[in-house]
């Protein structure tokens, strides 16, 4: 069963949290819904849930509009930040719950609260009350009551900021398998990239309550469409300035400094002035034809990384580089990038440019094609 | 949480309509009702028409001296029951806050009155106030008091009614203060032990300020509870107000010109003046309260 | 550190010395109850009955129809509690889970109106009641508590405490409002309505100025009002007096020692309102 929204609007007093958006989501995907907060992408989740109604536009799920069907009448299952789990109720009757509402009877569904709770591995803790449980079994037994019912669609708002980083890890892992095995259709509310990039179909990307861009999540890092994906997803943070020609066509220089910028591929001729985004791990060290050279005035080692940052005229620029190098703050340092890793966005729009290569790479060329 | 929309008013007022029902016409119309019918004075209950409206109720009832010992006896019960009261459930409090052992027994026990009739405590305390084999009179007596005729003397009658109501609401004021000063915080105790302030001096300077919103709250509601007296007098004196209208206050009046006389014009309307002394009371209590009330 | 003001041991003394106030007249009143006529009297006072008057009880109950009292006080204080729960479940999450039009003003008057001292409402509430025909009879008893605004207040605060996600998965789950109310509040409200039935519980055992007015006949006197008759009957026999105030109190006694948590946390919690 597909999902569409079509000119999907909500309205809050005066703040807009929805904005007559259009979209289609397909029959088994894990979608994530991915933004800062206030982006309105839980305002989304409430409205595809119909606990909260649309200003305007419409929801089908398949061919039947439920615009505005109460969420009780939708078929869905959800499941929560704080898990919202019955704290009078043990684990197996809150499992329950879903189906005692339905009238199904009572040995049928416990039956199928069994099955489900081991599902998601939690059959030993049946007569448990939800405060006796850890927070990963909470939420695991909130994904059993969301899914005992065999809902068309299930929605997870925010389900793993609740959760210290090794569970998040173990539990996101869980509701992608989950999710799979019974081939539901998913749709994930996160503020987390990491999250949302490593177990959806496709990441859908907010902002001020419009999707920026929806796509695979490889793709969106890849070839963010606007400054603001570029800037959201990564980290460390994607290095963005400001890039001013010079009286000669394809020479460009910082803004506000006179440094010079040898770049490996040029923004379209016409623009006077482009913003250019270089991820750090996409700097590398080079002493021939460097794109910045500057001082070191950072260094910060992450893990197996290095990352440092460099001071280039009045701007500072971030690389992860090799770790085996012997880097000190106060060095002097250059650094290069391949040409097919610059990514330029319009000054004022900020919307993706294409790139002129030169000297003609032809896989450069494939991605300019791709978004023209 | 959403705008309301006309489903959602429906929804809630139908869950209201119970409540809302027995409120309007037990609770809201009547205050508007008793407003008009102290300008009632020509009024037949059996038919419910009213043929005469005017403030001679008022009037009489100023010039009544009953009504006027009335008010003047519920305001002596006021001054000897409240402040007595107060202090002696503070220091109650205070002590039973002190990290004994048996506190929750303890409290069980001066928390005991609240629970139970007043007009049944009123008959015992009738019987200990007896003045030839009233168990107050023999204790007094050990220590070399003569006997006191406490019910039927008009200068002890109110005094033995302000025995008994600090006897029965107690309590009350006990678990108030107690919940009081477990909401204040212990720092401020070891800061000032630090400071190496008496135990007094904290008492003055840490609980005295800090308990104020819950003295403000007690005593309001003491003030209130305490013009509103009424079945303590009809049990203790037997169905009367005390030896010669000793013990007659205002709710006892408004009683006896409603029940016994039908005057339901005078009633209300000295219902109404209670109504406002009340008032009034509560706001000059604001009023003095905001100067004096520290809230944190 | 510095010496306390007092020692433990006067603390110990001064609240036994309370303590013995405070209880003394349910203890005097237990004695007499359980005399002989020739002891009730006796100078110096006895404390424990040389043979204990157990029919003074019966005695008691036979010279006035407390059965009928005390059939009547349980009628109207089952009867008042279990509506005023009703009425109140359903207000309070109308107050804190609904959002209606006009529900500002109406909280907004509810609580202005408990400024009212209830004895103002007294009149104007006996002509209700008698122009509704319900004077002296269970209905006049009943109908005018089934409803309180501070009992109202106590669970819409109770029921702030439930987050809102809750009710979101209860609608999920497939719950209408009103299944979310009945299957997921209220057991979750259970300590609040303990304590908001039992203060309703007390309060009408023991009321009485209303009782009192709106009964005539005897087959309908409540408790308190049925003893306060019976101390014009029984005249100066002070053990049946005593024996029937007993039979008053008891009750309320044995529930507030079985439940005493919940009551003092009821009035606890309207104290930190102020």
């Amino acid at each position: 069963m597909d999902i569409h929204l079509n000119q999907l609007s909500m309205v809050f007093d005066n703040t807009t949290a929805v904005q007559e958006m259009t979209t289609t989501i397909k029959d088994g995907e894990l979608v994530s819904l991915l933004g800062p907060s206030g982006c309105g992408k839980s305002t989304t989740l409430m409205l595809l849930s119909g606990l909260y109604k649309p200003t305007s536009g419409s929801i089908h799920f398949g061919d039947q509009d439920v615009t505005k069907l109460d969420a009780e009448k939708r078929g869905i299952g959800m499941v929560f930040q704080s898990y919202a789990l019955y704290p009078h109720l043990s684990v197996l009757k809150n499992i329950m719950f879903p189906l005692r509402m339905k009238k199904v009877p009572k040995k049928e569904a416990e039956a199928r609260a069994k099955e489900m709770a081991e599902l998601v591995q939690i059959g030993h803790l049946l007569d448990r009350k939800p405060g006796q449980l850890s927070g990963g079994q909470q939420q695991r037994v909130a994904i059993a009551r969301a899914l005992v019912k065999k809902p068309n669609v299930l929605l997870l708002d925010e389900p793993l900021s609740n959760l210290d980083a090794r569970l998040r890890l173990e539990m996101r892992e869980e509701i992608r398998r989950i999710q799979q095995e019974i081939g539901i259709t998913a749709i994930f509310v996160t503020h987390d990239q990491e999250e949302a990039l490593s177990i959806s179909d496709r990441v859908m990307l907010m902002k001020d309550g419009i999707i920026q861009q929806e796509s695979a999540p490889q793709n969106m890092y890849k070839k963010p469409e606007n400054e603001f994906v570029a800037s959201f997803l990564g980290n460390p943070p994607i290095n963005l300035m400001t890039l001013t020609k010079t009286h000669e066509s394809t020479v460009y220089r910082l803004a506000d400094s006179k440094e010079i910028i040898q770049l490996p591929a040029l923004p379209p001729e016409d623009m006077e002035t482009v913003r250019l985004g270089i991820r750090a791990e996409d700097l590398f060290h080079t002493t021939e034809n460097p794109l910045f050279q500057g001082e070191i005035i950072h260094i910060e080692t992450i893990g197996r990384d290095t990352l440092i940052r460099m001071q280039v005229g009045s701007i500072t620029v971030r690389a992860l580089v090799d770790p085996e190098q012997q880097l000190q703050i106060g060095d002097a340092y250059s650094l290069g990038v391949r040409p097919g890793n610059v990514h330029y966005f319009h000054s004022e729009s900020g919307k993706r440019l294409p790139l002129q290569m030169r000297g003609g790479n032809w896989h450069a060329k494939t991605n300019v094609e791709e978004h023209a | 949480m959403q705008k309301p929309t006309w489903k959602s008013t429906l929804k809630g007022y139908l869950y209201l309509l119970p409540a809302l029902l027995i409120l309007v016409v037990f609770s809201i119309y009547p205050i508007i009702k008793s407003f008009l019918m102290s300008f009632y004075t020509d009024y037949d209950f059996f038919s419910d028409t009213v043929n005469a409206y005017g403030l001679e109720n008022f009037t009489k009832l100023f010039q009544d001296p009953n009504f006027i010992t009335a008010l003047k006896n519920t305001g002596i019960f006021v001054i000897g029951v409240v402040p007595l009261s107060i202090i002696i459930s503070l220091a109650i409090a205070v002590l039973l806050n002190s990290k004994i052992k048996l506190s929750g027994f303890f409290r069980t026990i001066y928390f005991l009155p609240f629970v139970t009739s007043v007009v049944a405590v009123a008959i015992v305390w009738s019987w200990i106030f007896h003045s030839d084999y009233g168990l107050l009179n023999y204790i007094l007596g050990l220590f070399g008091v003569d006997p006191i005729d406490w019910l039927t003397s008009p200068t002890y009658a109110m005094p033995a009614l302000i025995i008994l109501s600090i006897w029965k609401g107690l309590g009350f004021n006990i678990i108030i203060f107690l919940a009081g000063l477990q909401n204040i915080g212990n720092q401020y105790y070891l800061a000032a032990k630090v400071d190496g302030a008496s135990a007094w001096n904290r008492f003055k300077s840490i609980t005295l300020p800090l308990l104020s919103p819950t003295m403000f709250f007690v005593s309001i509601i003491s003030i209130i509870n305490a013009f509103k007296v009424f079945d303590e007098i009809f049990a203790l004196f037997n169905g009367r107000p005390g030896p010669a209208n000793s013990a007659l206050t205002v709710v006892y009046y408004v009683y006896q010109k409603f029940y016994e006389e039908w005057e339901f014009g005078l009633a209300t309307a000295a219902a109404f003046v209670l109504f406002l002394i009340i008032f009034l009371f509560t706001i000059i209590q604001l009023i003095v309260g905001k100067k004096f009330v520290h809230y944190n | 550190m510095r010496k306390e003001a007092l020692s433990k041991g006067t603390i110990y003394i001064l609240l036994s010395l309370g303590a013995i106030l405070m209880l003394l007249p349910f203890v005097w009143m237990i004695s007499t109850s359980l005399k002989a006529p020739n002891e009730v009297m006796a100078m110096p006072p006895v404390w424990i009955p040389s043979e204990w008057q157990f029919g003074n009880y019966s005695e008691a109950s036979e010279s006035a129809p407390f059965g009928t009292y005390f059939f009547n006080s349980i009628v109207v204080t089952v009867l008042t509690t279990i509506g005023e729960l009703l009425t109140t479940i359903l207000a309070a999450y109308a107050f804190s889970r609904i959002n209606f039009y006009g529900k500002g003003i109406v909280f907004a008057v509810l609580l202005g109106t408990m400024m009212v001292p209830g004895e103002m409402l007294l009149i104007p509430n006996f002509v209700t009641v008698s122009n509704l025909g319900w004077i002296d009879s269970y209905e006049g008893l009943i109908v005018p508590w089934i409803a309180s605004i501070f009992s109202i207040f106590l669970l819409r605060q109770y029921f702030f405490s439930v987050p809102q996600e809750l009710s979101y998965a209860a609608k999920v789950d497939g719950c209408s409002d009103f299944k979310f109310l009945w299957y997921v509040m209220v057991p979750l409200a259970k300590p609040a309505l303990i304590t908001i039935a039992l203060l309703k519980i007390i309060g009408s055992w023991n009321a009485f100025l209303w009782p009192l007015i709106v009964t005539n006949s005897q087959e309908l006197r409540t408790l308190p009002v049925g003893l306060s008759a019976f101390t014009t009957e029984a005249g100066i026999k002070y053990e049946l007096l005593m024996a029937a105030s007993t039979m008053v109190i008891l009750p309320m006694l044995l529930l507030f020692f079985v439940m005493q948590k919940y009551v003092i946390s009821g009035v606890a919690r309207s104290g930190l309102k102020g």
